[in-house]
C-alpha cells in the first residue's frame, strides 16, 4: 500500500459490483488533493472510483444537452439497475453507443458489460443518486455475462465477509486489519460503518446466491430474447423468482423514502426503484403522481424530487 | 538554414527566461553546443538558459533596470537563481518545525524545515532545500504532503539557498501528507517501518558490515570519505551511508537517533550526517550477529534495483561471456547469464572469472543489484564473492516450465519480476494498439513521423497491442509486443496492416475490443513495477476459457456457500 501511495496516478482498480449494492449506496468521499480521485462508498465499505458492471440493455436514448448530445441509459443485472450515461465530451464513445441506440430502438436487447466512472448526483438536502459514466463497454455472450456474475458474486461475499469481520473490530486501521479485512476495504469499512446505519448485509446475498445459480446452470435460460420489448423487460425479473402478479409500485416508492428518512430522492431514483423490482416504467410513473396527486403521501418540494410527507 | 530558424523552438524557450538575450547570440550558443560540444539542442537548453540568465543578470546589477516580477515557473530547484521572486514550483515537505521568532519587536510564528523539488519522483532524483514559512502556512505545509507553491521566493546566504514563503504565497496541496510523513518524536522504529518512510527516523540497530568509501563528485571538485554499511534488527536489515566518521565496529548494537531515510533508487537507505546521534545501546535480548545474518538473504521476489549486501542462492540457468573495448581502449571481458531459484528468474553479471555451468547451484555474498531493462540485475565483482554448494539446496528446477504463479495485487505491490505468470479481466483495449512505427535509433513510437529523441524519422513498422487487465483491487498495463501480439491474434503483422487497411485504426481496435474486453487474460512474461504503476511484458497472452459453472464452483467453496 505504500508504494502505491507516493505514486502520482494511480489508476483506480474497477470494482465488481451488483446494481443494488451501487444503488443504494448514499456516501460520497471527494478527494481533498487537486488529483484525489473521488468515491462512492458503499454500505458494505466498497469504495467504488471505477467499476465493472453486467447486464441486459434496458434503456438508452439519446438527448441534447448544452455541450452537445449525451446518452443516457440502464443495464439491468439480477439485483436491479445500472444507471449509465456517455458524455457529450467521449465523442470516441459516441459511434459504438449509437449502434447500442439503433439496436435498441430496433427491439433487440443484450448482455452488456460496461467498464465506468462512478458518479452521483446531491439533491439540497444531501440526498445522493448514484450512476455511472460509461468508459468502455462490449456486448457479451452468456457464457462472459456468468463469468462476470461470478466474479461480482465473489467480490460481494468478500465485502460481506469484511464488514462482518468489522462489526466485532475496533473501528481503526490497525484492529480492521487484524480482525482480516483486507487492505482495500479498511478505509471504506470505516466510512461506511461511521455513516450507514444498521442494515441487514444478508441483503446483498440474496443477488449473490441467484448468480451463482445461474453461473452454475441452474436456470440456462438467461439469455433475453428479442422482438417484444416488453417481454424481454419483465422477464429476467420473472425467472429471477420475483413474486408473480403485479409489483406495486407505490409500494416500493413508498418503502424506499421512509428509508431515506426525509432526504430528498430524485424522479429517476424512484423510478429506477420500481423498474429494479420488476414494476414497468409506466406504473412507476403513474404511482408517483398518484401518491403526489390523489393519495398525498409524498410531496415534491423541489422541481424532480420527492419525500414522504411527514407527521402528517 | 540560419541557426535562428533551426533552432526556433530553444529559443523561445530561451527567450522566455531570458527576455533580454538576443536571438542570433542564442542560435549561435545552440549551435556551438551541437557543433562543437555534440550536444543537441533539447539536452542543451538547460545550460544555454542558465549562460543567458548569468550574462542578463550582470546587466541587471550593473543598474539598468530593476528585474521584472513576472512568475518564474519552474520544475527543479537547480533552475532557480539568487534573485528569483513570484517562483512557482511543485515541492514535496519533508518536515515542518514551527518556531516562535520576535520580529521588529512581535513575537510571530514562523516555521522551518526541508522541502524537496521533482516530488512525484523518488527522492535519489530530488533536490532538497531548507525553506522558512514566514506566512503561518502550517495547516497547508504538513510533512509528507505534495504543494504547489506559487509566489516563493529565493533567500541567498553563505552561498546556500533556500526558499522562502511568504504570507502572500499561494499553498494548493496536490497531495495529502499521507502515510510517508515522517515521524518526528524520539520514539525508536523499527527498521521494517523505517525502510516504508522518508525523512527522519530513529532506529536501535546491530552494526552487522562497515566499509569505508570514497565518493567522487560528480563536478570533480574533490572527494569525500564515507562509511557504508548495513544496520539490522529482528525486522529487518538496512543499508546506511555516514557522511560524518564512523567509529562504531561491526557488531556493536547502536542507538541512531535524527538519522533521514532516502531512497537510492527503489532501495531505501539510512543517512547519517551531522545532525544525527549515535550511542551504544544495551539490550542484552537483542539478537546476535548470527541471528540477524539472517536477514540480508535474499530470494529473487526480494530483489530491488539499488540493493547491495545481498547474499542469495541460485541455480545457473544459462552463462555467456562477451569481450568488448571499454571507454579507455582495453578490452574488457563480461560474463553474465540467467539464473533461477524458486521464487523467480533473473539475469547475473560477473565483473570477475566466473565460469558456471548450466545447472550449478552457487551462493553469492555481497551482491548488488541494478536494473538491466527494467530487471533486477544482479551483480558480483569478485569471484571471492561465489561459493559453489555442493549439496543442491534444493531438486533441479527445469528452467522451462519455471514460471511463478503471482496474482495480480502481489505483482503491482512487489518489484519487477522475470518469468511469471498472471491473470486478470481487460478493462481497457488502448486505442493505440496495432501498428506503430519506431524510431530507427532508439525504438521509442515516433508520433507524427518524428521522435521525441531524435526528430523526423523514417520508422520501422512494429505491431504491439496495450491493454489495462484488472482483478477488482488492483490493475496494471498488458503490453503486447509482436511476437505475442501475433500470436494472440492469430495473424501476422501483415494481416494486421491489411484489417487496418479496410476498417482503419478505429476499426481493429473496435473488433479488438469486441474480443478482449472483459475476458479473462493469462499472461507469461515479466514485470516492470515503479512509480508509474505495474506493467506486465507478455512472452504470450491468451484469453482463457474457464466455464462459468466451474468458476461459480470454486467461489462457493472459497466462501462456504451452499445453494
Amino acid at each position: 500500500m505504500m508504494a502505491q501511495a507516493t505514486r502520482r496516478w494511480i489508476r483506480q482498480s474497477a470494482v465488481r459490483i451488483f446494481a443494488q449494492e451501487f444503488f443504494e449506496a448514499s456516501l460520497v468521499e471527494e478527494g481533498a488533493g487537486e488529483y484525489d480521485p473521488s468515491f462512492v462508498v458503499t454500505k458494505l465499505g466498497a469504495k467504488v472510483n471505477r467499476c465493472l458492471v453486467g447486464g441486459v440493455i434496458d434503456r438508452i436514448e439519446r438527448r441534447e444537452g448544452d455541450s452537445g448530445p449525451y446518452y443516457s441509459g440502464q443495464i439491468r443485472d439480477i439485483t436491479g439497475a445500472h444507471y449509465f450515461s456517455v458524455a457529450p465530451f467521449q465523442p470516441e464513445l459516441h459511434a459504438d453507443t449509437e449502434e447500442l441506440l439503433a439496436r435498441f430502438e430496433s427491439g433487440d436487447r443484450f448482455l452488456m458489460l460496461m467498464v465506468g466512472r462512478a458518479r452521483w448526483s446531491e439533491s439540497e438536502d444531501g440526498g445522493i443518486f448514484t450512476s455511472i459514466r460509461a468508459e468502455d463497454f462490449t456486448i457479451v455472450d452468456n457464457d462472459r455475462y456468468k463469468g462476470w456474475l461470478v466474479e461480482a458474486a465473489d467480490a460481494t461475499l468478500r465485502r460481506m465477509d469484511a464488514h462482518s469481520a468489522s462489526m466485532v473490530s475496533d473501528l481503526n486501521p490497525a484492529a480492521l486489519e487484524a480482525a482480516g479485512v483486507p487492505p482495500d476495504l479498511v478505509d471504506g469499512l470505516i466510512l461506511s460503518r461511521g455513516h450507514y446505519g444498521d442494515f441487514d448485509p444478508e441483503g446483498y446475498r440474496v443477488g449473490v446466491l441467484r448468480a451463482l445459480s445461474l453461473a452454475s446452470g441452474r436456470t440456462d435460460s438467461l439469455e433475453p430474447v428479442a422482438p417484444e420489448p416488453e417481454t424481454a423487460q419483465t422477464r429476467p425479473t420473472e425467472e429471477a423468482g420475483m413474486p408473480a402478479g403485479p409489483i406495486d409500485a407505490s409500494h416500493v416508492i413508498l418503502n424506499l423514502l421512509s428509508t431515506k428518512a426525509g432526504e430528498l430522492v430524485e424522479y429517476d431514483a424512484l423510478v429506477g426503484a420500481c423498474t429494479s423490482a420488476g414494476a414497468s416504467r409506466e406504473a412507476a410513473e403513474d404511482a408517483i403522481e398518484n401518491l403526489r396527486d390523489v393519495g398525498g403521501e409524498i410531496i415534491e418540494p423541489r422541481f424532480g424530487f420527492f419525500q414522504l410527507l411527514q407527521g402528517g | 538554414m540560419t541557426e535562428e530558424v533551426r533552432y526556433a523552438n530553444q529559443i523561445a524557450i530561451v527567450k522566455q527566461e531570458c527576455p533580454d538575450a538576443d536571438e542570433n547570440d542564442i542560435g549561435k550558443e545552440f549551435a556551438r553546443y551541437e557543433e562543437e560540444f555534440l550536444i543537441p539542442p533539447e539536452d542543451a537548453l538547460r545550460s544555454v538558459v542558465r549562460k543567458f540568465q548569468a550574462a542578463t543578470g550582470k546587466e541587471v546589477t550593473s543598474g539598468t533596470s530593476a528585474p521584472a516580477r513576472i512568475e518564474k515557473k519552474v520544475n527543479r530547484f537547480s533552475e532557480l537563481g539568487a534573485d528569483d521572486r513570484n517562483v512557482s514550483i511543485e515541492v514535496a515537505v519533508v518536515t515542518y518545525s514551527p518556531r516562535i521568532q520576535t520580529v521588529r519587536g512581535e513575537e510571530r510564528q514562523v516555521a522551518f524545515g526541508w522541502i524537496e523539488d521533482n516530488p512525484w519522483e523518488s527522492s535519489s532524483q530530488r533536490e532538497r532545500w531548507d525553506f522558512k514559512d514566514w506566512g503561518e502556512k502550517s495547516e497547508s505545509l504538513a510533512p509528507g504532503s505534495i504543494v504547489r507553491l506559487e509566489g516563493a521566493s529565493v533567500n541567498e546566504w553563505n552561498d546556500k539557498r533556500s526558499l522562502n514563503i511568504n504570507r502572500t504565497t499561494r499553498v494548493t496541496i496536490l497531495r495529502e501528507g499521507g502515510p510517508a510523513a515522517p515521524q518526528i518524536g524520539d520514539e525508536p522504529q523499527s527498521i521494517s517501518k523505517a525502510s516504508e518512510v522518508e525523512g527522519y527516523v530513529n532506529v536501535v540497530a546491530r552494526i552487522l558490515t562497515t566499509k569505508p568509501e570514497v565518493i567522487v563528485r560528480r563536478d570533480g571538485s574533490g572527494q569525500i570519505d564515507v562509511t557504508r554499511g548495513r544496520l539490522a534488527d529482528p525486522s529487518g536489515s538496512i543499508g546506511f551511508l555516514s557522511w560524518v566518521p564512523f567509529e562504531h565496529q561491526e557488531g556493536s548494537l547502536v542507538k541512531i537517533t535524527g538519522a533521514s531515510v532516502r531512497k537510492f533508487r527503489d532501495t531505501p537507505e539510512i543517512s547519517i550526517n551531522d545532525g544525527t546521534v549515535i550511542e551504544p545501546y544495551h539490550d542484552t535480548a537483542f539478537p546476535d550477529m548470527s541471528e540477524l545474518a539472517v536477514s540480508t538473504k535474499s530470494t529473487i521476489a526480494d530483489l530491488r534495483n539499488g540493493m547491495r549486501d545481498v547474499g542469495i542462492t541460485l541455480q545457473v540457468e544459462s552463462w555467456n561471456q562477451r569481450t568488448f573495448t571499454s571507454e579507455d581502449g582495453s578490452q574488457k571481458v563480461v560474463r553474465s547469464g540467467d539464473v533461477i531459484d524458486p521464487s523467480g528468474r533473473c539475469r547475473l553479471t560477473a565483473w570477475c572469472e566466473f565460469d558456471p555451468a548450466p545447472g550449478d547451484f552457487i551462493r553469492i555474498e555481497g551482491g548488488r543489484v541494478q536494473f538491466w531493462q527494467g530487471s533486477p540485475d544482479l551483480v558480483i565483482d569478485q569471484r571471492e564473492q561465489v561459493i559453489d554448494l555442493s549439496d543442491p539446496p534444493w531438486e533441479k528446477i527445469d528452467p522451462e516450465g519455471h514460471w511463478i504463479d503471482l496474482d495480480l495485487t502481489s505483482l503491482v505491490n512487489g518489484g519487477s519480476r522475470r518469468g511469471i505468470r498472471t491473470s486478470g479481466t481487460v478493462v481497457a483495449v488502448r486505442p493505440d494498439s496495432g501498428i506503430v512505427e519506431r524510431c530507427p535509433e532508439c525504438r521509442r513510437v515516433l508520433r507524427d513521423g518524428a521522435c521525441t529523441e531524435h526528430g523526423p524519422q523514417r520508422g520501422q513498422e512494429d505491431l504491439r497491442l496495450r491493454f489495462v487487465i484488472d482483478n477488482g483491487v488492483s490493475n496494471a498495463s498488458l503490453l503486447m509486443s509482436r511476437e505475442p501480439a501475433e500470436a494472440f491474434l492469430g495473424l501476422g503483422m501483415d494481416g494486421v496492416r491489411d484489417q487496418i487497411a479496410s476498417e482503419g485504426r478505429e476499426g481493429f481496435v473496435a473488433s479488438l475490443r469486441a474480443r478482449a474486453l472483459s475476458g479473462a487474460m493469462v499472461i507469461h512474461g515479466r514485470t516492470i513495477v515503479d512509480d508509474q504503476g505495474a506493467m506486465v511484458l507478455a512472452d504470450t497472452a491468451e484469453l482463457e476459457a474457464t466455464s462459468p459453472s466451474e468458476a461459480a464452483q470454486k467461489v462457493m467453496e472459497k466462501w462456504g456457500v451452499v445453494l
